[in-house]
Parts: structure tokens; sequence; C-alpha cells
């Protein structure tokens, strides 16, 4: 219960910090949406020119599209904190936390209010809300329930997955380039639906880097496209069960992790 | 600026990027990763739409894909230089210094870009040629040549000025990334021009961003037949001309205005 009132404080303190310089705050929202807007445009002019893709039309890509940015949305609230970690272990900081009567990952987590988590969120929904409009989803009261748990283990992965490489500094120090790779540009994969790439790639996506259950499996879901299942139906089903074991995993390599650090003595 | 000078600034940056071997190794997959990713969309596609469309064969996309994003991956620049110098005062020195500013980030840049060129673009369009399979039209090699250096100039420009908001604007990243958002959409390093309603397409003609990677990677893969480049090389020029006026200008009127707080 202390854990968690200090941790409410300390989120409340970064978000304050951060809205301290309105116009910065605004700006960055603002260009952030911008980005995406400019991501979807391009996509958009694609589904215009040839109407589907592998079998996937407007509406559909865009409920693919919304399930990933609002996961991803909330994934960045949490873990963004994380971003440049690799500067805390060499200039030392990292110390510090590790003497706070706080774990020192809930420490990392709330150090900073992820400003572009707003512009996730606006995104994804409207994307969300269009796609399953356009695709005329039957909501029926299981895939309702359905949509909360996608989006918690959708969350669970991109956080896992984050830890997990982020974890990779406590070895390395620098893994800078190794963050962005697989954190953002990893992503682009599953922009697309996965059955336009190889075996290969399809298996990486599914069992190895298990992207494809934050929005390609569940997607088949609730859109009802049974025509081209993969491996097997039942990996439709299995988001948030794969979300729990991707993060249990990286927790358990970030705290193999602290427990091999050692500092950098600056 | 001398060119024994413009060669010992471009040397110095590269010297700096080489330093980070893992880091290096991790940037060559990421720029594979996204030829990869590209060249499956449009296979498929492709493969659904008969073969042919927008005026592209299937192996003409992917050869277009190809040479768009090694030369997007080539032309990496560094947006966090000039920022950080107005932002720690450092820029001071670049003031007194006898060398122009423009010519010096110029140099810095290419010094930089070659590294990225030998280091990732060269290796990367080996591989993904030799994956996916690479035409480029022979007859087009001096249009090609010069589009290209045109081409970095373009978006050298368009990055120099944007850095030099930061004499008016205290965090130029929204800016930043704005140009970020406008560059993939607008600039044919994504998707080619040719795809877009021709509604918008007449309007985008009125911008610089198509001869950033649109226009070299047309001439290139041949698209566009070396008796009919001549056109675009001018229009590139053109645009070279316009954006350095427009990045000179800004940086009179900025570095007027500057003000460094005491260190």
């Amino acid at each position: 219960m202390d854990t968690l009132k200090i941790y409410a404080a300390m989120a409340l303190a970064s978000l304050r910090a951060r809205l301290e310089y309105k116009v910065a705050f605004f700006a960055f929202l603002f260009a952030v949406i911008f980005f995406y807007l400019a991501q979807l445009g391009a996509l958009l002019v694609v589904m215009v020119r040839f109407k589907e893709i592998n079998g996937w039309d407007m509406g559909q890509m865009a409920f693919l599209f919304g399930l990933l940015t609002f996961s991803q949305g909330f994934a960045a609230l949490f873990f963004n904190g994380l971003a440049n970690f690799d500067r805390m272990l060499i200039g030392g900081e990292f110390d510090r936390t590790l003497v706070r009567p706080l774990s020192p990952l809930a420490q990392i987590i709330v150090s900073k209010f992820e400003v572009s988590t707003v512009a996730h969120g606006i995104i994804g929904s409207v994307a969300l809300y269009y796609g399953a409009k356009l695709s005329g989803i039957h909501w029926t009261f299981w895939k309702a329930a359905a949509l909360p748990a996608v989006i918690f283990g959708g969350v669970l992965i991109q956080g896992g997955i984050r830890l997990a490489v982020t974890a990779v500094a406590f070895w390395t120090l620098k893994n800078e380039s190794l963050v962005h790779t697989v954190v953002f540009s990893g992503k682009e994969f599953v922009v697309y639906p996965i059955t336009i790439y190889n075996d290969g790639i399809r298996f990486f996506l599914t069992f190895i880097f298990p992207l494809a259950f934050v929005n390609f499996y569940p997607a088949q879901y609730f859109l009802d496209k049974r025509g081209e299942t993969l491996f097997h139906p039942a990996l439709q089903g299995l988001t948030p069960l794969v979300g729990v074991i991707v993060f249990s995993l990286s927790l358990w390599a970030w705290k193999a992790g602290v427990d091999h650090y050692q500092s950098s003595g600056s | 600026m001398t060119p024994g000078l413009f060669l010992k600034f471009a040397v110095t940056s590269f010297r700096k990027e080489i330093t980070y071997r893992f880091d290096y190794l991790i940037m060559i997959l990421n720029g594979f990763l996204y030829v990869f990713i590209f060249t499956s969309l449009w296979r498929s596609v492709f493969t659904s739409a008969g073969g042919t469309f927008g005026g592209f064969t299937k192996e003409g996309i992917i050869s277009y894909t190809i040479v768009a994003m090694v030369v997007r991956i080539s032309f990496s620049m560094d947006d966090g230089v000039i920022p950080g110098k107005v932002r720690d005062g450092s820029v001071a020195l670049d003031l007194i210094r006898p060398v122009s500013f423009q010519m010096m980030n110029l140099a810095q840049n290419a010094g930089y870009s070659a590294f990225h060129i030998t280091a990732r673009g060269i290796p990367i369009l080996i591989v993904s040629g030799l994956l996916f399979g690479l035409h480029v039209s022979a007859g087009s090699l001096p249009a090609s040549v010069v589009s290209l250096a045109l081409s970095y100039l373009i978006l050298f420009l368009l990055n120099y000025s944007v850095s030099l908001l930061s004499f008016w604007f205290i965090d130029v990243f929204p800016f930043i990334l704005l140009k970020y958002g406008l560059i993939n959409l607008l600039s044919g390093g994504l998707l080619p021009m040719d795809f877009f309603p021709a509604s918008i397409r007449g309007w985008l003609d009125y911008l610089p961003f198509q001869h950033i990677f649109y226009s070299p990677a047309v001439i290139i893969t041949g698209r566009v037949a070396p008796e009919h480049a001549w056109g675009i090389l001018a229009s590139q020029a053109g645009w070279v001309v316009a954006l350095w006026i427009v990045s000179a200008l800004m940086w009179r009127a900025g570095s007027n205005r500057l003000v460094i707080q005491g260190g």
C-alpha cells in the first residue's frame, strides 16, 4: 500500500514537471500526433491505391494499426523511463535508485511522464474506432470482454520486450541502437499483416519475438478472419497468456541484470 | 573554405562515428529491416494486383524500394548538433572561427554520411540486391551521380534550416519531428510519388520533398530515361539554390539575435 502511495506521488510529480512547460508540452504532443498521421497517411495512400493488403481492407488495416498503437501508448507510459537507461548506468545515476525504499524498476518507471502516451492514445483509439466501424465488427459479449484483455496482453508483450532489451545494458553498458532497433523499428513489422512475410519471419514474430500477438492474432479473432489461420487457430486467443510469459521472463532477466550490476564508479 | 579544410572536418566526424562498433552492426540490421518489410509489402500487393501497378512492375518497385531505402540510410545526418551547440553556448566558438558556419556543418555532415554510406548503405545495398533482385540503369550513371549530390544538398539544407530554428526556440525537437513526418510521407523514401492520387501529386510538385529520395531513385532505376532526367536535375538544382538562400538569411538573422548566457 505504501509502495502504491509513493508510486502515485512520484508519477504525479513527473507529470507536473512536464506541464510546467506548457508550450513545449503541447508542441511536442502536436508533433507526435502529426508524425503518426504522416505514417497513417502513407498507409492510406497504399490502401486507396491497392484496396487491400493480402486480404486486409482499409477498415481491417486501421483496426490492426489501432491495436498496435493503443497498447504501444500504454507500454510507453510505463516503460519509456527506460529509454536512456544506458546513460543512467554509465553516469552512475542508477546507484541512487538502489538505496531508496522502492524497487529500482518502479523508480525508473515513474521518473518521467511520457507525453507521447497521450498522442498514442488519441491516434490508437481513433484508428480502433474507425477500423471497427468500417469493417463492421459484430460486438458480442465475449469480444467486448476480450478487448481489454488483449490490450493488457499487448502492453505486457511490448513492455516486456523493452525491459529485456534494456536489461542487456547491465552487461554491455551501451545499448542505445539495440533498444532503438528492437523497440521502435521492430514494431514496423506488425503494422502490416504478417502473412506478407516468408515463413521464417512469421515463425519469428510468433514464437521468438511475439509481436504478432499484440495485434495480428487478436485482430483475426475480432474480425472473424478464419480463412487464413497461421500455425493454429488457438493462437488468436493467447495474447494475455503470451503477455504474462514474456513479461515474467523479462522481469527475470532484469533481476539477473541488477544482481550482476557493478557500479561504473562515475 | 578550402577543400583541404573541408576534408579535415569531414574526416574528423567520420572517425567519431567509427568508434562504436557494436552500435554499427545493429544499425546495419536496423536499415536492412526496413528494406525487408517494404519489399515484402510490395511483393504481396503487386502479386494481388496482377504484377504491374502505377507504372511499376513488381521487379521495378522492388528495385525502387532498395535504392530509395539505401539512399535514405546513407544520407543519415545528425540533427542534434546545432541545437545542442546553441543550448550550451558552444556555438559562440564557431562564430569566432574564420570559416563559414554553414560550410563547416556541411563538411561535418559529409563525414558523418560518408561513414553511413560505406558502413551501412553499401553492405545493405549488396545484401538486398542479392536477396531481392536489383535492376539499375547503366546509361543513367552520370545523371544518377548528379541527382544524388543534389538530393544530398537538399536534405542537408532542410535539416540545417530546421536546426537554425534553435536561435528562436528553446526546444526544436517538435520541428525536427514534423520534418521527419513530412519527409517520411512526401520524399519517396517509403513509397513512390506515383502512388499518390493525381490531385495531390500536382501539389507535391511545389514542394522540395520529392527531390530528396524519389528523384534520384527513379533516375538510378531507369524508370525515368536518361534523356528525360535533365528536367528533374534542373528542378533539384533550383531547390538547392532556393533553400541555400533561405538558410543563409536564417543564419544571418539568427546569429544576430543570439545571446549567450554567461558560462
